[in-house]
């Protein structure tokens, strides 16, 4: 049998959410059917407000519904260091664990060849752009993942910035092999921060 | 180490299982295709996550069937441990005792197991690639760090390769990353072929050994490793590994780049067997390359012996028959008292019983199995 056509369509945008299969989708949908028209009104409304009111800080590329993120445009940062992470969430990790006070840049990925990812499809020119206009940056801190394309990204990375003459450090002890830093509790990332090593 | 309970379900055309095993010797007779081999293959890939004869996992899904499950129970020198994989259309997970692991080279090598079937014959006479594959899987299984290099290297190289396709298709430019590729490939290298070296040492040392109990001619049996960077020598460090890989990668950039792929690397290298010096696959015997090929596996379960502290399983698919009344007892008298042993055999004639001691038999039909009493 053919579910009725919003169902069907319903289901359908469900099963574009990450991890969620056919069954769960077609759970998700008849349970949306059967909540309260003004909850449903609420979450159309969400929906659509992260993608309107959302977007990326044109100075880190952190997300934010400000002109420029909290971060950035926070003069009691310290402006002479920028952390830079693969995804947004990232960035939450070191925020949540408050031991890094300096700046952000925000790759919203990492180089892999093999998905069509050169350095034109995430943040790397905007990070280059960034140190070139502005000496007061001393040290990039490259946060990647000890994933293979985390470590080929940070390598690259390096080799753009060295010539400038600022300092490069990767966090090092502490992340395991193939270790997310999303998942790293807090104690493995402060070890990991201080005992950062020069590339 | 042994397996003394193993429970299938829907692997290929085993529906359900539940059987002991005798911690010694282990015969499984039953006519062809009633599932002898898949049983060894089941118990093969407990230990390794992997399959002897096939790459695909999905192949090994019982006709019919939504998910395969094996669950083992293994009696170690010192522990005891029940291992678990499922294998579903989207992929595999392991347990260790009931505790799912997130990556699969902390579950392989829990246990081991080596596998022997007339197919072997090809890792002398067969391509190249066996015999990568060979070192693969067996340096994978007592070596984390190698399982850790092999996989990361295939991954990396498969990033390469996308990107000097894309450089020769004009898409990118940009050599810098492709510098930084090159680096970064070369230093996983340099981490293979070390270990590649070090572990065919050994296993060149327990062959010889192995070669000489077995064969009858007194030949002299070694393993030689060929890199395909035909600069690197057996006693180069890590570092050494790296750089002169580095500095071919560099001379054969232009190469590379024309043809959108890496031309050396441990993905093009090779090992030979050599009796007396000589090549074997091109100047030994049908019977000395069996024999070469036996004593490699029996040098694999001194290897695991000497690196972990346990004998692994030994799994004889349809091999017995094959081999004359010597190297049979030649055989059972080298692993005897330390192997976990299951052998395979369409009838019993041809196997030297006498050498047997108290043998547990079952038959295998239509891929289930009964046990006879012990003989
Ligand atoms: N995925 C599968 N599902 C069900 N049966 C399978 C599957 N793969 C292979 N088989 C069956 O397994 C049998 C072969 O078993 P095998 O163990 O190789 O035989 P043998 O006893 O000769 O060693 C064949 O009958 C084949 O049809
Ligand atoms: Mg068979
Ligand atoms: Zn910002």
């Amino acid at each position: 049998m053919q579910y009725p056509l919003p169902i069907a369509h319903l289901i359908d945008a469900y099963m574009r959410l990450p991890g969620v299969g056919e069954k769960t989708a077609t759970r998700l949908a008849f349970y949306t059917m059967d909540m309260p028209e003004k909850d449903v009104e609420d979450f159309s409304k969400a929906l659509i407000q992260v993608k309107n009111d959302i977007h990326q800080c044109p100075i880190c590329g952190n997300i934010t519904e400000k002109e420029v993120c909290d971060i950035c445009s926070n003069p009691n940062r310290d402006q002479t260091t920028i952390m830079v992470v693969e995804q947004p969430k990232d960035l939450m990790a070191f925020e949540d664990m408050g031991e890094y006070d300096g700046l952000y840049h925000v790759l919203h990925g990492v180089l892999s060849p093999m998905d069509g990812i050169g350095p034109e499809e995430i943040n790397i020119k905007s990070l280059i752009t960034r140190l070139q206009k502005n000496d007061d940056v001393k040290e990039v801190i490259l946060a990647l993942n000890s994933t293979p394309e985390g470590e080929s990204t940070a390598m690259y990375i390096s080799k753009l910035i060295k010539p400038a003459g600022i300092k490069v450090t990767r966090l090092a002890a502490g992340l395991s092999v193939g270790s997310d830093i999303e998942y790293a509790n807090s104690i493995t990332l402060k070890r990991a921060v201080q005992g950062r090593t020069a590339l | 180490m042994y397996l003394d309970h193993f429970v299938v379900q829907n692997f290929r055309n085993l529906k359900k299982l539940d059987i002991d095993f005798d911690p010694n010797v282990n015969i499984f007779i039953g006519k062809n295709a009633q599932g002898k081999t898949n049983l060894l293959e089941a118990i093969y890939f407990l230990a390794l996550t992997r399959s002897h004869r096939t790459n695909s996992d999905k192949e090994l899904i019982g006709f019919g069937g939504e998910y395969t499950n094996l669950l083992g129970h293994v009696q170690k020198s010192q522990v005891d441990l029940t291992l678990r994989v499922l294998i579903t259309q989207k992929g595999k997970k392991v347990w260790i005792n009931r505790v799912e692991q997130a990556k699969l080279s902390k579950y392989v090598g829990q246990l081991n197991a080596i596998l022997f079937s007339p197919e072997d014959l090809e890792l002398i006479k067969g391509a190249p690639a066996l015999r990568r594959r060979f070192m693969d899987q067996e340096f994978g299984q007592i070596n984390a760090e190698y399982l850790y290099f092999a996989s990361k290297y295939r991954q990396v190289l498969l990033q390469k390769n996308n990107y000097l396709k894309q450089l020769a298709k004009g898409k990118t430019k940009d050599q810098v990353f492709l510098d930084v590729l090159s680096d970064q490939l070369a230093g996983i290298a340099a981490e293979v072929i070390f270990r590649r070296f070090k572990f065919l040492r050994y296993l060149s040392h327990y062959a010889s050994d192995a070669y000489a109990h077995i064969s009858l001619g007194g030949e002299k049996l070694a393993i030689a490793y060929h890199p395909s960077v035909s600069t690197i020598e057996a006693d180069d460090t890590v570092e050494e590994i790296y750089q002169k890989i580095l500095a071919n990668f560099e001379r054969n950039k232009a190469i590379e780049m024309r043809k959108g792929t890496t031309t050396s690397g441990p993905h093009r290298d090779d090992i030979e067997f050599k009796l007396d010096g000589k090549n074997a696959h091109l100047y030994a015997s049908q019977g000395q390359q069996r024999s070469i090929a036996l004593s490699v596996k029996l040098a694999e379960i001194q290897l695991i012996h000497q690196l972990t502290d346990e004998y692994p399983l030994l799994l004889l698919d349809d091999v017995m028959s094959e081999l004359d009344h010597t190297r049979q007892s030649a055989l059972l008298n080298y692993i005897h008292g330390k192997t976990q042993t299951f052998i395979t055999t369409t009838d019993l004639e041809g196997i030297s019983w006498e050498i047997i001691k108290k043998p547990r038999v079952y038959h295998i039909q239509s891929g289930k199995i009964s046990f006879e009493k012990e003989n």
